[in-house]
């Protein structure tokens, strides 16, 4: 258990510095240099400025050069200077990140809670109408461009019945008006992010859910468990639900990376302040050290989490045995 | 040969008159509802993207032409050419048949339709009016002649059938060439990343050992990365920078041809795990030893005896990958990184509607219904051939 551990920390940490090498040279292909814009936004620099602001940067050094120095500073703690906000990264970095945690968790505990008892209840009654209405709810959950019920929601909601806000993180301006206020607005703009990352991930867990539970009710101890008299509830959740817990723990653990590729679109659309969109636009905006960091600590965060999915899976079914 | 009454014997000549394989796939098929609709829906897209061209004639549309004075109209309504268009058809008709134009000016002047003073303004005049007063005049002028003028005014107006964008261009005919774009990119990138993967996925299964544990490291690290992050990264750069690539992509098509080798490099792991998991038990069977003591060579044995053992699978990831590449696609044209302007797809259509969702709340609606009707129709087109291959679904 703990060789299998060791194995896969030292995995996701090769990953994550191959990936900073690549994304480090990619970003590097990017149209234009900083030096290359302010030249662009100021006409009166001259040629020999250039040449000694490339030097003063460290842009005409060769790209591994630029990688190890980069690396070295960040492993120092400092994570550079983002030019379009003029703040430190860091600085930047710790509410995004936050408003971003809260958006994919409130869709993944939402879409848990529909998905569910769908799924159970579609198992229970193949081919009736709820089994259709799942079935179709789940090919259309998955097909679904998030991005454009994203704005179907936004038409909806806040244009045709304005009850909400189109985009946002919060009202500007709102002042000290106390803790429930402020989280009463702050849920305010939550809604429509939430509901349109929700629906693909209801739509993908509701089909596991009833797949993994019609596989469960199957096996020769629930019909044991009917036949000792246990009132159906019990057989159901007890001895039915348990079973397909372990592949729905592994979906679920799995959608956190795909949860997260959708809240970036979210963001985006509803230009609510996350590290989503903050990838996004410092990807677009040429700003590379916000656009290096959160890149990196976005798709971190996302190997992370398939690591530790991966450790609590063995803990949760024991019949596991890792090599 | 007597009547076959014998119940034994009609067994046995059932069983010899067995099914083929594609036609008990085929009645499977047949019998899954939703993936015959899809299958119809699918053909249907298919028609309209291979006849654009032939679509785009016919409705005599042009989905790059702006015409400023239309903007936002309503499904179902008309528009006329601008002023600009209109002359120069006009100038081109009176050069070509000046015979006839003479007489037409004439009639008009002396019909006072228009108060020109020069006669050979007479026409233009008319072409101010509305186009229906203007064609009514035409038609009211009697003259043989005129019957061609008429067809030229006529087709100034058009029939926007489900109205015209922010620069006035037809709604329908974009989206049209945005199914054209958008299957194209699709299925050529579930084509292209299924043989990549099929090839991956073999050498890895059969060759197993350093190369196996290689590759699906490879395999395993980019499949737990996350999509959209990675993809907008890419699309980003400017790829011809990367040495090698210049020549390849200085096309006019640049940006379809980069969206289809992004998407590409980032959907063929699930194809190449699920090749590797066939051949690494095919590798074990007795017709792989068979062929192997017969001398066959290792690529003869991995084409001919293992492929078409892994067929249904792929085919089956064929057509789900379509239906997801079409929504990668979208998203990055979404975004302005995927498919450039002014070439339409559904996605970079989205993009330009976002903004406009309270002036024209339908050219938003529209690209979405088009993009959600296809993944759908490829999802369940995909689930009835996983049912119809499935050996143990076959009901004989």
């Amino acid at each position: 258990m703990i060789n299998f551990i060791a194995r896969r920390i030292i995995q996701t940490l090769i990953v994550i510095s191959v990936l900073s090498v690549v994304v480090y040279y990619l970003m590097s292909l990017m149209p234009g240099d900083p030096v290359d814009m302010m030249v662009a936004s100021n006409p009166k620099i001259t040629a020999e400025d250039v040449i000694r602001l490339k030097s003063l940067y460290g842009l005409d050094q060769p790209i591994y050069k630029r990688y190890s120095r980069w690396m070295e500073t960040t492993l120092k703690g400092d994570l550079g200077y983002s030019r379009t906000y003029r703040v430190p990264v860091e600085e930047l970095m710790a509410p995004r990140l936050w408003n971003t945690f809260i958006l994919s968790f409130l869709a993944l505990f939402l879409s848990i809670l529909v998905a569910i008892p769908l799924g159970v209840l579609s198992a229970l009654k193949p081919n009736s109408r709820i089994d259709t209405f799942v079935s179709f709810l789940s090919f259309g959950g998955i097909s679904i461009p998030s991005f454009w019920l994203a704005i179907v929601l936004i038409i909806l909601f806040a244009v045709k019945l304005p009850i909400l806000p189109a985009g946002g993180t919060q009202t500007i301006g709102l002042g000290e008006v106390g803790l429930w206020a402020e989280l009463l607005d702050r849920a305010k703009y939550l809604v429509l992010p939430v509901l349109s990352l929700s629906i693909q991930q209801i739509g993908r867990f509701s089909r596991f859910t009833r797949s993994a539970m019609s596989e469960a009710m199957r096996h020769d101890f629930i019909r044991t468990a009917r036949a000792k008299g246990l009132s159906s509830q019990s057989v159901i959740w007890q001895h039915g639900f348990r079973n397909a817990l372990i592949p729905l723990i592994t979906i679920i653990t799995v959608s956190v990376s795909s949860l997260f590729s959708g809240a970036l679109l979210t963001e985006t659309v509803f230009a609510y302040q996350g590290v989503g969109k903050l990838v996004y636009d410092s990807i677009i905006g040429n700003d590379y050290n916000v656009a290096m960091i959160s890149f990196l600590i976005s798709v971190g965060s996302v190997l992370i989490m398939n690591l530790v999915a991966d450790i609590a899976y063995g803990f949760a079914d024991p019949r596991i045995a890792y090599k | 040969m007597a009547e076959l009454q014998n119940p034994i014997e009609k067994r046995q000549m059932d069983l010899e008159k067995a099914l083929p394989m594609w036609k008990m796939v085929l009645d499977q098929f047949l019998t899954h509802k939703p993936a015959m609709i899809s299958a119809v829906i699918i053909v249907m897209l298919f028609l309209i993207s291979i006849f654009a061209y032939q679509l785009q004639n016919w409705t005599g549309l042009d989905p790059d032409a702006q015409n400023i004075n239309y903007r936002y109209l309503r499904p179902l309504s008309h528009s006329q050419a601008s002023i600009d268009i209109r002359e120069t058809e006009i100038e081109k008709f009176i050069i070509a048949n000046s015979a006839a134009a003479g007489k037409i000016e004439k009639a008009l002047i002396e019909k006072s339709i228009v108060q020109s003073i020069n006669p050979s303004d007479a026409i233009f005049d008319l072409a101010q009016k509305n186009p229906t007063e203007a064609l009514m005049a035409i038609q009211s002028l009697d003259l043989n002649e005129a019957e061609s003028l008429a067809t030229l005014f006529k087709n100034f107006k058009s029939l926007h059938l489900l109205g015209t964008d922010e620069l006035g261009r037809d709604v329908f005919i974009r989206l049209v060439f945005g199914t054209r774009v958008s299957m194209g990119v699709g299925i050529l990138v579930a084509i292209a990343s299924a043989l990549f993967g099929l090839l991956i996925g073999s050498i890895a299964g059969f060759y197993g050992g350093i190369i196996d544990s290689i590759l699906m490291r490879i395999t395993d690290g980019l499949l737990s990365l996350p999509m959209i992050p990675i993809l907008i990264l890419i699309a980003a750069v400017d790829l011809t920078k990367l040495p090698g690539l210049h020549s390849l992509i200085s096309t006019s098509n640049e940006s379809i041809l980069k969206m289809i080798i992004i998407l590409c490099l980032f959907s063929w792991m699930t194809v190449a795990l699920l090749v590797r998991g066939s051949i690494l038990s095919l590798r074990e069977q007795e017709f792989v030893l068979a062929a192997r003591t017969l001398g066959a060579k290792d690529s003869t044995i991995i084409i001919r005896h293992m492929f078409p053992n892994v067929i249904a699978p792929i085919l089956v990831s064929i057509t789900l990958g379509v239906g997801e590449s079409i929504l990668f696609e979208a998203a990055l044209s979404f975004l302005g990184l995927g498919i450039m302007p002014p070439t339409p797809s559904w996605g970079n259509m989205l993009n330009n509607a976002q903004e406009l969702i309270y002036q024209a709340p339908f050219l938003a609606i529209l690209p979405g219904l088009m993009i959600f009707i296809t993944t759908v129709s490829f999802n369940y087109l995909g689930d009835g051939l996983q049912d119809a291959m499935d050996p143990k679904a076959l009901r004989r």
